[in-house]
C-alpha cells in the first residue's frame, strides 16, 4: 500500500521569517497529517485483514435493533434483497475463487490425499449438527423449527481459519479445518439453494435454464478470447446467471459460482484468506474484489444481524447445542470410526488437536446467518435462530480455552520439556 | 336536559370518529346479545391440558348460557408438549367438550408450540392450510401464521383483504405486533411488514397471543390490538404497562367474548373465575 506525503507550499510573497515559520509549521502539519494518514490506513488494513467489518456491522445492527427497533427493521427490509440476494453473490464468488486457486496445482490445498479425513470429519459434523438440532426441537416440542436444520450445519470458514491460525499457525490443523469447513458449507449451500422462494412460478424454469446456458456460454467465450479482467465475466455472464438462478428458483446469491471457473486463475501458494502477493493482474483484481466484499459483508451484518434480545427461544438453544455439542461430537465419532476402519490422521494431528479442530468449526456466524435468510421466512422463529447463529461466535473462545487446557499449538510446552510430542494416532 | 344533549353529542362523536375503543367499567356488560350479531369467543395459548384450562373451558360454557356464541377463534399454542392423537383429546376435546357438543365451531391459528400438522386436525377447521380466511355475516376473519411470514403469505393477505367487501376485517395470529408483556413484548419486525397492509386495507381489530397475559392496546394507526395468551398458560405479573396500554390483566387465566353488530364490536375479557376484567366497545372506522 503506497502512502502519499503532503508537500508544503509557502506563499510566494511572504518574507524570509514568515516563510521559515510557515515552512516549519507546514512540516509539522505534514508530519502530523502523514502520521494520521498512516494510522488510519493501518487501522483500516487491520480491520480488512481480519474481516472485522462484518462483526462491526453486526454490532451496530444489534445496538440499533434494541434501541430503535422500528427504524432498524424498516432499513433492514428495504435493503435485504439487494444485500442478501445480489451483494452476497460477490462474497460467495470470491470464496469460490479462493478455494479454486487453493486446490489447483501449485495451490496450498492441492494434494487430494489430504481431503480424505477432512471429508469424513465434515460428513460426521454435518450429521451430528443436524441430528442434535432436530432432536432438541423435537424434545422441546417445537416442530415449527424443524425446517431450520440446515442452519445448524453452517460453519464460518473465516472464523475457523482465524482461530486455528491463532492457535496453531504452522500445523497440519489449518488445512484440515479449512477443508472440513469448505466441504461442510458446499453441502450446506446445496441444501439451502433449492429452498429459495422465487418470485417466479415453477413454469418459468425452462426459461431460467436457457438463461443459465447462455451465461455459461458468455463466460466460456470470454475465457476463449483470453479476457484477463474479472469484471466483464461478473458483469455480463454473472448478471445473466443471476437472472437464471432467480427464474429457476435457486438462491441467486450462488449465481456467480458457476462463472468462477472461467475466470483467470493463479495458484494460491498461501492459505485461504491470507493475502496473496500483488504480483499480477489476477491477484490485483482479487485485492479489489476483496475490498468490495468486505463492504458487502459490513452491509450483510448490518441488515441481518439486528436481533432483539428478548426474541431468544428454543431455536436459539437448538442452534447453540448443535454447534457446540452436535458438530464436534459428530466430527470426533466419524474420525474415530474412520481410524478404526484403517484410515490415518494427518501427520502431527492427534486426538487433542482433533478436539480443538472440532471446536474451531463450531462458529456458524456469517454462513449460519446466510443459511437462515435462505431457509426461514421472516418471523419470530427466524429471530430465535439468528440469535443462536450470532452466539456461535463464542465458539472461538471455547476453542482457545480447549487448546489451552489440552496444551495444543501455541499452548504446548516447549518441545524439550515434553515427554511426547503429541498423542498421534497414525 | 343538558345531560341528554351531552349524551347525544357523545353518541354522534362515536359514530363519526375513526376506529376507537371505549372501555366500560368491569361491572358493565356491554354484550348486547342481539339476534343478528356475530358472536364469538377467543382463546390463546390454551392447550396445556392442566386444570386451569378446564376451568376456563367450564367458564366459557357458563358464559355461553347468557351469550350464545357459535364460534371460537384460537390464537395459537393450541396444544403444548406432545401432540399425538390422545393429546388432542386431553388438551382440546375434553376441556371444551361442552362447547364442542353444542356445535360451537373452533377456528385455530398456529403458534410456535403447535405441530404444523395440527392444521389437518378436523376440529380446528383450518382446511389443511397454515393461513386461511372465513366470513361470518359482515365480518371477514383472517387466521395467519405469524411463525413463518413468507412472501407467498404476505401476497395472500394483501389479496384477501383487497377483495374483502365485508364491513369488519379481523386478523388473528399468534405473535403480537404490540404487547407490553415482559417476556416477549412487541414483534416489531412483523409489525413493520404487516401493519402497513392492515392500515391500507382497513383492518379494524387484530388479536394475538404468545404473551401469557391479557392486554388491550390503545388504537394504533386506527387498529385496536388485543393480546390474550392466558387461556391455559399464565405468566403472573409479567405486564409492564406503558402509555400504549388501554387495559391489562395478568393475575389469572382469561378468555374473551366478542359481539359484532353494525358498526360496533363489544367485547369482554373474562377471568377463569368468571370476573369481567375488561370490557368495552370498538367502533368501526368509516371506509376511506
Amino acid at each position: 500500500m503506497r502512502h502519499h506525503g503532503i508537500s508544503p507550499h509557502p506563499h510566494p510573497h511572504s518574507n524570509a521569517h514568515s516563510h521559515a515559520v510557515t515552512l516549519a509549521h507546514a512540516r509539522r502539519s505534514s508530519r502530523t497529517s502523514t502520521t494520521a494518514s498512516t494510522a488510519t490506513t493501518a487501522a483500516f488494513q487491520f480491520v480488512i485483514d481480519r474481516f472485522l467489518l462484518l462483526p462491526i456491522g453486526v454490532g451496530i445492527a444489534i445496538v440499533w435493533a434494541n434501541t430503535f427497533a422500528e427504524s432498524y427493521f424498516r432499513m433492514s427490509h428495504a435493503l435485504s434483497f439487494v444485500v442478501n440476494e445480489v451483494g452476497m453473490a460477490f462474497f460467495l464468488a470470491l470464496i469460490s475463487q479462493e478455494v479454486l486457486e487453493a486446490v489447483m496445482p501449485g495451490g496450498a490445498l492441492h494434494s487430494w490425499r489430504r481431503w480424505g479425513m477432512p471429508l469424513v470429519a465434515a460428513a460426521g459434523g454435518l450429521a451430528g449438527a443436524a441430528l442434535v438440532y432436530l432432536a432438541y426441537v423435537h424434545v422441546a416440542y417445537e416442530l415449527m423449527l424443524s425446517q431450520a436444520w440446515p442452519i445448524a450445519c453452517a460453519i464460518d470458514v473465516a472464523a475457523a481459519y482465524f482461530v486455528m491460525k491463532t492457535i496453531a499457525p504452522r500445523s497440519g490443523a489449518l488445512p484440515f479445518v479449512l477443508l472440513l469447513a469448505i466441504a461442510t458449507d458446499v453441502v450446506g449451500l446445496a441444501i439451502v439453494a433449492p429452498r429459495y422462494e422465487s418470485y417466479f412460478a415453477p413454469d418459468s424454469r425452462p426459461t431460467g435454464t436457457v438463461l443459465f446456458l447462455i451465461a455459461i456460454g458468455i463466460a466460456a467465450l470470454m475465457r476463449a478470447s483470453r479476457v484477463r479482467a474479472f469484471w466483464p465475466y461478473l458483469a455480463i455472464g454473472g448478471t445473466v446467471s443471476w437472472w437464471a438462478f432467480y427464474w429457476v428458483g435457486l438462491h441467486p446469491a450462488l449465481a456467480l459460482v458457476p462463472i468462477v471457473p472461467f475466470l483467470p486463475h493463479e495458484p494460491r501458494s498461501v492459505d485461504l484468506f491470507a493475502d496473496p502477493p500483488d504480483d499480477d493482474a489476477t491477484h490485483r483484481f482479487e485485492h479489489e474484489w476483496n475490498t468490495l466484499v468486505q463492504g458487502i459483508l459490513f452491509c450483510f451484518g448490518l441488515v441481518n444481524g439486528g436481533v432483539v434480545f428478548s426474541a431468544y427461544g428454543t431455536g436459539t438453544w437448538a442452534v447453540l447445542t448443535a454447534a457446540f455439542v452436535g458438530r464436534p461430537a459428530g466430527i470426533l465419532i466419524a474420525v474415530g470410526l474412520a481410524v478404526a476402519a484403517g484410515l490415518h490422521l494427518p501427520r502431527r494431528i492427534g486426538w487433542r488437536e482433533l478436539i480443538v479442530i472440532a471446536l474451531a468449526t463450531s462458529s456458524g456466524f456469517v454462513f449460519a446467518l446466510f443459511f437462515a435468510t435462505g431457509v426461514m421466512p421472516i418471523g419470530p422463529l427466524l429471530a430465535e435462530i439468528k440469535i443462536g447463529a450470532l452466539a456461535t461466535a463464542a465458539g472461538a473462545l471455547l476453542t482457545v480455552a480447549a487448546a489451552w487446557l489440552l496444551k495444543v499449538g501455541k499452548f504446548a510446552p516447549p518441545r524439550h520439556a515434553r515427554p511426547h510430542v503429541s498423542s498421534e494416532v497414525s | 336536559m343538558p345531560q341528554l344533549l351531552a349524551l347525544l353529542l357523545l353518541l354522534f362523536f362515536r359514530a363519526t370518529s375513526p376506529a376507537s375503543s371505549q372501555a366500560a367499567s368491569p361491572q358493565d356488560q356491554p354484550l348486547g346479545n342481539r339476534a343478528e350479531s356475530v358472536k364469538l369467543a377467543v382463546i390463546g395459548d390454551s392447550g396445556t391440558g392442566a386444570a386451569p384450562q378446564f376451568e376456563v373451558g367450564r367458564q366459557m360454557a357458563t358464559a355461553r348460557a347468557r351469550f350464545p356464541f357459535d364460534t371460537v377463534i384460537m390464537l395459537g399454542d393450541n396444544l403444548y408438549g406432545r401432540q399425538q392423537p390422545q393429546d388432542f383429546v386431553d388438551k382440546f376435546e375434553r376441556p371444551y367438550a361442552g362447547l364442542l357438543e353444542s356445535g360451537v365451531m373452533f377456528y385455530a391459528s398456529l403458534g410456535n408450540h403447535d405441530d404444523p400438522a395440527g392444521r389437518y386436525y378436523k376440529a380446528f377447521n383450518m382446511g389443511g392450510e397454515r393461513y386461511y380466511a372465513f366470513s361470518k355475516k359482515n365480518v371477514r376473519f383472517l387466521a395467519l401464521d405469524s411463525n413463518l411470514m413468507d412472501a407467498k403469505q404476505l401476497a395472500w393477505i394483501e389479496d384477501t383483504l383487497k377483495q374483502s367487501q365485508d364491513a369488519w376485517k379481523i386478523c388473528y395470529f399468534h405473535h403480537p405486533l404490540y404487547s407490553n408483556a415482559g417476556r416477549h413484548g412487541s414483534e416489531v419486525e412483523l409489525r413493520v411488514i404487516l401493519e402497513p397492509i392492515f392500515v391500507k386495507y382497513g383492518v379494524n381489530v387484530v388479536l394475538s397471543g404468545h404473551d401469557h397475559v391479557y392486554e388491550r392496546l390503545k388504537p394504533q394507526h386506527g387498529i385496536t390490538y388485543f393480546v390474550d395468551g392466558s387461556s391455559g398458560q399464565l405468566r403472573k405479573g409479567d405486564l409492564r404497562q406503558s402509555e400504549s396500554t388501554a387495559a391489562a390483566f395478568d393475575q389469572d387465566q382469561t378468555f374473551m367474548l366478542i359481539e359484532i353488530a353494525l358498526d360496533e364490536m363489544s367485547f369482554e375479557a373474562v377471568s377463569r373465575t368468571g370476573r369481567i376484567v375488561d370490557s368495552g366497545v370498538v367502533y368501526r372506522r368509516p371506509k376511506t
